[in-house]
């Protein structure tokens, strides 16, 4: 690559050209998608990545897929067989996925004559079911199988034809086949968008030179981590902390964290976590990327740029076959969404003592992942709902923690009241904050929330939760949020549930859930 | 009430964060009047500028207010009560759950529209298809009041679970408030659509604003007597004061939508429909990017609240003439975002004592004191010399480096406010034309296009009373919508009933204003989506709209799904009463030759050059020349910088374009 002099305004209208034709992608992703989760609650990524597939511009909407997108690239290019006009899509978090119900779609965009692809274009999207044993295949699973189909880096669409053998085969392995079909069609559609946005950028700038700023973009985005980094003294720092069980009637599950800050780099190593273990909440190392990625991002000033370049300075260790990087077939479902907060939470840990007056105490923690599925009596459709729920974010240096809030590895939106019983058989009898559930302290953890629902007809609840045993930890002498809590109302008999369940529902049936507060801060 | 339009003075008042502008329009004459505005009751400047150029005469008066928007802002609307479905009474507190910034350390939280202790849970239910699971009692009704009464509130917010379906029971609260002499915003009044959050946001905005906006408006109304007065709307169009009190949150961005109806009334004037507008107030900056009209948005939040009624789309930041400077702790030079406002002002207004950009450009001779406001409004050019030349002592500058980096800071912002509607949004400012307004847009756009590489800059009569213009030119508009998620293929009947409601409330709404027969127009839309989607797709109701649809899809996203099931989600209705078409003459000017007031030497792009200064008013039209140029007129001053030639257009307008381009 040259080393041409860079324009600093030219840099600074390309960083935000590549950043708006991500955050086109999403928009179209978001409007013409039909997953409550894509649509209403955004738990989706777009990205775009240079020839070699660093990552340099990322739309984010959740955290949790940060680091792990280039994943997704490097196992589209693995192929060796790409294209023009092909797409590639996959969800195997073996093969550059996460958890199942993710499934990422990856472009190849080729320029004149050129036989390798230039640039990437890629996004994510949670669906809200790809099969598997229970209804929006989060389930309480022992192996990947029991997850649902699981796609290996295949060419959905070839030469801008739509496979449609392979399309028929994905839907006839899927709970809500009209939903995923609209779905994928919204994700072909985002790329699309991404495409056309990238070539007015290459005939405006021409691609040599638009390649340069993207290279340029690399090394300004781990300049400035480079410059964060030092900030922080130099030392080695541990934590330990642990989710609640697997699901499975495990013990508790240590996840622990030795941080090395050396000048202008760092060390994340997290080798001495657990072993995998038998119930669904093991994360392969892509989620541990994207959850220390997440981390340093925080630290960041405004105006840091997605590229890969900011993880540049960043060295993450992890031992394969433990629960932060699990290895083939473990089950996995919940190690997206449940383990990448304690990941988070054991990283400020070890920082917290690096820089005991910026870090604020632990936040929920959970994602308080629900998924209720049946047979919707009023269309004689199957459905298939699922929501995350929010809790308190704890109490920091700036002051007390947030109420109801989605914290850390996640940002979603809840699905309105009004939207979800318009769409599914349920019925909302509460959804308030849950007072008094944040953490003591001089700045006190947030609350958390209190969220009944009401089934209308049969229906398969399943739970995934944490931080059910213990709270999000206090600091600086700060007490825990309290832990959240699950129970189900039925005949006027309340039945309390664990953390992670799957629980048949009749008719009547109301299900409460009580997320955690934050940790409180400071005496 | 008699059509407004066919009144022939028409007066247009705009409130800024500085000065209050005036525009008359007397059959085919312009008369203009500018004067401080008084921020503690902005009244008295509306009411003094009004006498000024109406004396006892009648006229109607059109008004752009800030006072909505002020109180939202800084938290002094009323106090609301919200009452809401029991269980849901954090549903303002909770929002959408989600985090505005997605990278802090430590996220803020929601902020408190509504307190814990004014929030009253009626027990009630209606579901999703409007039906009623659980009835509203007279007892039920009869205690939220007393509990409603018990919190002292001046205002209620009134947002039942799935209203928009089925308004019974908060028609039959609202009634009893009311009764009980309360003020009432209902939600399926304010904005019958679905999701209770927005809806409930929306509706609490207006709680908050209305009592403030109808005392003011009470005021004004005092003072005018006889004659008549409307109110801008976000949306663009005007409404009468009565109705602006009781729906103030539909003014929420008045001001803002009189400057850009005037911008985009002046850019055809010129023959371009592609513009960005760049107002430099002295508080704030407002920015707008028009490609062919105007845009609209329904998903505007302001101060963390969404509002949901249609607004346009403009995007603001706070720095402006009166933007406050000081050396930061690290030695950095800082500007904004504090400001001098109106009172105290600039330092060089007499009693500021904070340096401002005002100061600076006054500094630099950019400025001319005894031509400011045509030599009515005196400026302490001593007093200012002396506030620069102190702060750069401070600073260990010379004065005049200084008070250009002030100048280089405060631009860098706006150029930020301009590429986050352009750029960030997918637009090349280079397609597009810069139009600068307010009393000092015009001093800072050179620099401004050259910094976002645009080419070409439109320069409108009266800029500095554009937002006032646009007052007058807008049209009378209300807007109706309410949710039906009805399937896509209801029969044309049925539709038309759906409609009926709506049609039959702006009927009797335009009426009040002074609109109807022929003069009235209705223009009918569908928001519409697949079932199953989240988001719709507003189709005008023209023929066959599933056909439109499908179209309108197919051009946004490049494909379509003709065998997937429609739904139309929401009905909206624009009533429309078009506004005055005047033929404005603003005195071209038909002289032979044109010359310089004078010639000086002034800093311009960093040098230091012999510079001209003319007074608009004495270029002809067809009249051209190059900068470096100081062009002053009664309401705003233009600097043209090295590089641009100027040219005046057969409408008086200004066109700067750069060489080479």
């Amino acid at each position: 690559m040259n080393s041409l002099k860079v324009d600093p305004i030219r840099l600074e209208v390309l960083k935000n050209r590549f950043a708006s034709l991500t955050e086109e992608m999403g928009a179209v992703l978001m409007r013409t998608s039909f997953s409550p989760n894509i649509k209403e609650r955004r738990d989706f990524s777009c990205a775009l990545f240079d020839r070699d597939g660093e990552m340099l511009a990322q739309a984010a909407h959740i955290p949790v897929h940060l680091g792990s997108m280039p994943l997704s690239v490097a196992a589209a290019l693995q192929r060796g067989d790409l294209a023009p006009g092909d797409m590639v899509l996959l969800n195997d978090p073996y093969r550059g996925g996460t958890h199942l119900p993710d499934i990422t779609l990856v472009t190849p965009v080729f320029f004149s004559d050129e036989e390798q692809p230039a640039f990437f274009l890629a996004n994510r999207a949670h669906h809200a079911d790809v099969g598997g044993m229970s209804a929006g295949s989060l389930p309480l699973s022992n192996e990947i199988f029991q997850e649902g189909l699981r796609i290996p880096p295949v060419k959905i669409v070839r030469a801008g034809q739509l496979d449609g053998d392979l399309l028929a085969m994905l839907l006839a392995n899927v709970r809500t086949p009209v939903e995923r079909e609209g779905d994928l069609n919204a994700q072909i559609a985002a790329n699309r968008v991404g495409e056309r946005r990238l070539r007015e950028v290459v005939d405006r700038y021409g691609l040599a030179e638009t390649e340069r700023y993207g290279y340029a973009l690399l090394e300004y985005a781990e300049r400035l981590m480079r410059e964060v980094l030092v900030s922080i003294p130099d030392g080695c720092y541990a934590f330990e902390d642990q989710l609640d069980d697997d699901g499975n009637g495990s013990l508790p599950i240590p996840i622990r964290c030795e941080l090395t800050v050396a000048g202008d780099a760092v060390t994340a190593d997290f080798s001495a976590s657990a072993p995998q273990v038998r119930g669904c909440v093991n994360a392969v190392r892509a989620i541990t990327l994207s959850a220390v990625f997440y981390v340093f991002r925080l630290l960041s000033p405004p105006g840091m740029p997605g590229s890969a370049g900011a993880m540049r300075p960043i060295a993450v260790r992890t031992r394969p076959g433990t629960v932060v990087d699990c290895t083939f077939p473990a089950a996995v479902a919940g190690g997206n969404v449940e383990t990448s907060q304690r990941i988070v939470d054991v990283l400020l840990g070890a920082l917290a003592q690096a820089l005991p007056e910026r870090i604020p105490a632990a936040s929920c923690g959970t994602m308080n992942n629900l998924t209720i599925g049946g047979c919707d009596s009023r269309s004689g459709q199957l459905f298939a709902y699922y929501e995350t729920i929010a809790g308190g974010s704890g109490g920091g240096p700036d002051g007390a923690g947030a109420s109801g809030l989605q914290t850390h590895m996640t940002n979603t939106l809840n699905t309105p009241v009004e939207a979800l019983e318009h769409a599914y058989p349920l019925r909302v009898r509460r959804y308030s904050l849950r007072t008094g559930s944040g953490g003591a302290g001089r700045y006190s953890g947030g609350d958390g929330v209190v969220k009944e629902l009401q089934l209308q007809g049969e229906a398969s609840i399943t739970l995934i939760s944490d931080r059910r045993r213990q709270g999000p930890y206090g600091l600086n002498g700060g007490q825990p949020g309290r832990p959240g809590r699950n129970a189900l109302l039925r005949d006027g008999q309340c039945r309390e549930l664990p953390g992670k369940c799957t629980v048949d529902g009749q008719p009547g049936d109301v299900l409460v859930i009580e997320t955690p507060g934050g940790g409180g801060w400071g005496v | 009430m008699t059509n407004p339009h066919l009144t022939t003075r028409l007066l247009g008042v705009d409130t800024g964060g500085t000065f209050t502008d005036l525009v008359l329009l007397d059959g085919s004459e312009v008369r203009t009047y500018k004067l401080p505005s008084t921020p503690d009751d902005p009244s008295r400047a509306v009411l003094e500028g009004v006498r000024h150029l109406l004396g006892d005469d009648q006229g109607l008066v059109f008004h752009g207010s800030t006072v909505a928007t002020n109180a939202l802002l800084e938290g002094k609307g009323a106090k609301v009560t919200l009452v809401t479905t029991a269980g849901f009474g954090d549903l303002l507190q909770i929002g959408r759950q989600h985090r505005a910034q997605l990278y802090a350390l430590q996220p803020a939280g929601r902020t408190s529209l509504v307190p814990a202790e004014r929030v009253v849970e009626v027990e009630e239910r209606v579901l999703a298809d409007g039906t009623v699971e659980l009835g509203l009692s007279e007892a039920e009704i009869g205690r939220v009041v007393t509990a409603v009464k018990a919190t002292n509130c001046e205002s209620v917010a009134l947002c039942l679970l799935h209203s928009y379906a089925n308004p019974q029971h908060e028609a039959q609260l609202a009634q009893a408030l009311l009764a009980a002499g309360c003020r009432v915003s209902a939600s399926h009044r304010v904005l019958p659509e679905y999701r209770e959050f927005e809806r409930a946001s929306t509706t609490a905005v207006n709680a908050a604003v209305s009592p403030v906006m109808s005392r003011y408006l009470e005021r004004l109304q005092v003072g005018f007597g006889e004659r008549q007065l409307r109110i801008m709307q976000s949306n663009g169009g005007s409404i009468m004061a009565g109705t602006a009190g009781s729906e103030a949150v539909r003014t929420i961005l008045s001001g803002p939508a009189g400057g850009m109806v005037g911008a985009f009334a002046a850019a055809r004037t010129a023959g371009c429909e592609r513009i960005i507008t760049f107002d430099m107030g002295g508080t704030s900056t407002d920015v707008g990017l028009c490609d062919g009209g105007i845009p609209l948005t329904s998903e505007t939040v302001i101060a963390g609240w969404p509002v949901k009624v249609p607004m346009i789309d403009i995007h603001t930041v706070g720095a402006g003439g009166g933007s406050i400077v000081r050396l930061d702790a690290g030695g950095a030079l800082r500007v904004g975002p504090e400001s001098a406002g109106a009172d105290p002002g600039p330092v060089c207004y007499g009693r500021g004592e904070g340096v401002t950009v005002t100061d600076a450009n006054l500094y630099l001779r950019r400025l001319r004191p005894e031509l400011f406001l045509g030599g009515r409004m005196p400026l302490a050019v001593e007093r200012c010399q002396q506030a620069v030349e102190g702060l750069a002592a401070a600073a260990g500058l010379p004065p005049q480096r200084l008070a250009e980096g002030i100048i280089e800071v405060a631009e860098e912002t706006m150029a930020g406010a301009l590429r986050v509607v352009s750029v960030a949004r997918g637009y090349d400012p280079w397609d597009f034309t810069l139009l600068p307004f307010g009393g000092a847009g015009g001093l800072h756009a050179c620099a401004l296009a050259e910094m976002l590489a645009m080419e070409r800059i439109l320069i409108p009569a009266h800029p500095g009373l554009l937002s006032a213009v646009g007052l007058v030119l807008a049209d009378v508009i209300r807007d109706y919508s309410r949710s039906v998620l009805q399937p896509g293929n209801v029969a044309p009947a049925e539709l038309a009933e759906l409609f009926q409601p709506l049609e039959q409330q702006a009927v009797a709404d335009m009426g009040t204003e002074g609109i109807s027969g022929a003069a009235l127009q209705l223009e009918s839309s569908l928001d519409m989506r697949y079932r199953g989607q989240s988001f719709e797709i507003t189709v005008p109701l023209i023929g066959d709209f599933c056909r439109t649809f499908h179209e309108f899809y197919q051009n946004l996203y490049g494909y379509r799904d003709e065998e997937r099931e429609l739904e139309i989600v929401t009905l909206r209705l624009r009533a429309v009463g078009r506004g005055p078409r005047p033929d404005l003459q603003y005195g071209l000017c038909r002289a032979e030759d044109f010359a310089p007031l004078v010639v000086e030497p002034l800093v311009v792009a960093g040098q230091e050059c012999p510079c001209p200064v003319y007074q608009r008013s004495a270029l002809p039209c067809g009249a051209s020349f190059f900068g470096p140029a100081l062009i002053v007129e009664e309401t705003a001053t233009h600097l043209v910088n090295p590089g641009w030639q100027v040219r005046v257009d057969d409408q008086a307008n200004l066109v700067l374009e750069r060489e080479g381009a």
